[in-house]
């Protein structure tokens, strides 16, 4: 929910009489029965508003821009199977909490994973400490996973989507086709291999992926290059309105070349869009 | 007789509504005359298209083309004008103008174009009939319909026709080295490159590279030509083979990370701290060096792409 609108929804639940709050409420029918009974009309206005505000963005995850991290610890607790919203409004000593820009948090219990939303780098460190305490961990770190959508996050990382593993033994069908169509077996290959990579149906929709390259120059032809001892600095931005997706495609129809290299498959199998390469290691 | 004529037209005419005062200009321009400091800021940014050759174009005419322009938009805007509230009396001004004359600032733009053409291909230029003058190339920067308006009454009144001017492959191609070559002398800060996969949904790769990195490997594919010589470095003398090695060194490096083939796809995009230039015509140029090659590569592009 942008500003605009929190403060448009703010003006008007001012307006609106606090006799007649409820019913509004109920005609709008924006929100279901039970939520309606869950917010306290007793209240003052101003918690109503940032009440409403909660539960929009709750119902609306896939806005604004996401950012995992991981919770590290010895002890794994294990939780029902629900995510814990958390809302957090920072004020400091001259200021009362600003409930317009809240930071938001998600916590799925039974993973180490955390989504933050809106947390400025002054309170970051705060934040971080806090969840690492209140949950009895012994440290948090980045997971380098950002993106629009916290349900393609989440899918992403709990491998909720289709899975497709390799089949343990060959058919004798599979036999057969590589003895008479060649090309044909080497289309369905990469299909399989795209499919192994990236998985299978309905992707989660991450919109990018960010690789800084400190390698050195590879190029076949060009010695100069080569023999350099400087590592070539560049920076390759992936971006697509679905990128697993995208990248599917690509290995299917041969753009990338299959088996598929680990820079692209790291995406879905460490769930992370955001990588450093050096020469010697794909560093955290 | 001339003034006479004015008089009575004034008349006639409706009364004048409030219009924002526009300044647009039309430059003839050749390389001698490229010592004028500012006014090339004027070029800085706008869509191309390519104009077919202008019949009867005379460039001592240009105070009556700026009349006659001028009275065309206001005839066509008065159609569709709502009615101003207290409006004051303004009219467009227009004023074509020729490089060579320093102008003042204009109160406010709201729309200008230029016509140009840079070391056109002379066999071309001679074989066009005597009365075509050849400016094949136009940018248009500021309001559509002012850019609909302007192109409509240049074809009208010189016979000749407008399209879009899509900067291939191969010029972006040749930009990219320029720039690179640029970062010589200014500094570039980077070059950025944006391909499209055409895979569903369309994959968007934008390739980023270090400045003095990119330019090592610029010299490196200039370097393996065994006959260049030191001096030639300085001079924008470029074989576009050394183009096509330095493009296929960049996209070799891409492959090895990532095993994709950049060339499956469309380069879309090319840009540095110098400037930027997409495939859908629209360009800027953020720095006048090397201004004379972009326009020649820009004008060459535009012959190309005339139907004619």
């Amino acid at each position: 929910m942008d500003n605009s609108a929190k403060h448009l929804l703010q003006r008007l639940v001012r307006r609106i009489p606090v006799s007649m709050l409820k019913s509004t409420l109920d005609k709008w029918e924006r929100l279901t029965a039970e939520k309606r009974k869950s917010l306290d009309f007793t209240q003052s206005k101003w918690i109503i508003t940032q009440e409403l505000v909660a539960l929009y963005i709750t119902e609306n995850p896939n806005q604004g821009m996401w950012h995992t991290f991981q919770l590290v610890s010895v002890k794994i607790k294990k939780h029902t199977d629900q995510a814990v919203w958390i809302r957090v409004a920072w004020g400091d000593g001259l200021s009362s909490p600003n409930h317009l820009k809240a930071t938001y948090v998600v916590l799925y219990l039974q993973t180490p994973y955390v989504f933050v939303n809106a947390l400025s780098s002054k309170h970051k460190p705060l934040l971080l400490q806090a969840l690492t305490l209140s949950t009895r961990h012994q440290q948090i770190k980045a997971a380098n996973l950002s993106g629009q959508k916290l349900t393609a996050l989440r899918d992403l990382l709990m491998r909720q989507y289709q899975q497709v593993f390799p089949p343990k033994y060959p058919s004798p069908l599979a036999e057969k086709l590589r003895v008479e169509k060649v090309q044909a077996e080497a289309s369905a290959n990469r299909h399989r291999m795209a499919r192994e990579t990236f998985g299978d149906g309905m992707l989660p929709a991450l919109q990018s992926a960010v690789f800084k390259l400190e390698t050195k120059f590879k190029g076949p032809t060009n010695e100069a290059m080569t023999q350099r001892d400087e590592p070539f600095i560049c920076s390759v931005k992936f971006s697509s309105s679905n990128l697993l997706e995208s990248l599917r495609h690509c290995a299917s129809s041969g753009i990338a070349s299959t088996p598929v290299t680990p820079m692209l498959s790291s995406i879905p199998l460490k769930g992370r869009n955001y990588f450093v390469i050096t020469d010697n290691v794909l560093t955290a | 007789w001339n003034a006479e004529r004015r008089r009575r037209r004034r008349r006639r005419r409706r009364p004048r509504r409030r219009l924002v005062s526009s300044f647009c200009y039309c430059l003839l321009f050749s390389s001698e005359l490229w010592s004028v400091n500012r006014a090339w800021r004027g070029l800085a940014k706008g869509t191309l298209s390519y104009v077919t050759p202008l019949y009867q174009f005379r460039h001592t005419q240009l105070k009556s083309y700026s009349r006659q322009l001028s009275a065309f938009i206001a005839a066509e805007k008065q159609e569709g004008l709502a009615v101003e509230v207290g409006g004051l009396q303004n009219t467009f001004k227009v004023s074509f103008s020729v490089l060579r004359f320093r102008q003042e600032d204009p109160p406010k733009t709201v729309w200008c174009g230029w016509l140009s053409c840079i070391n056109g291909n002379p066999e071309y230029l001679q074989s066009l009939p005597k009365d075509f003058t050849c400016l094949p190339l136009f940018c248009s920067k500021g309001a559509e319909d002012l850019s609909s308006l302007v192109k409509s009454w240049l074809q009208r009144t010189f016979d000749c026709c407008f399209g879009p001017l899509d900067i291939n492959q191969t010029t972006l191609q040749w930009l990219a080295a320029l720039w690179t070559n640029c970062h010589m002398e200014t500094n570039i800060q980077n070059l950025k490159m944006i391909w499209t996969l055409p895979v569903l949904p369309p994959l968007q790769v934008t390739y980023t590279v270090d400045s003095d990195d990119v330019l090592d490997l610029w010299r490196s594919t200039r370097e393996s030509s065994a006959e260049k010589s030191r001096e030639a470095e300085d001079e924008v003398c470029i074989d576009f083979s050394e183009v096509t090695r330095f493009m296929q060194g960049l996209m070799s490096h891409f492959y090895r990370h990532f095993r994709v083939d950049l060339s499956a796809g469309e380069l879309n995009q090319v840009s540095s701290a110098l400037g930027s230039a997409k495939v859908n015509g629209k360009i800027k140029i953020s720095s006048s060096r090397y201004l004379i090659s972009i326009f020649s590569l820009l004008t060459e592009c535009a012959l190309l792409k005339m139907p004619i």
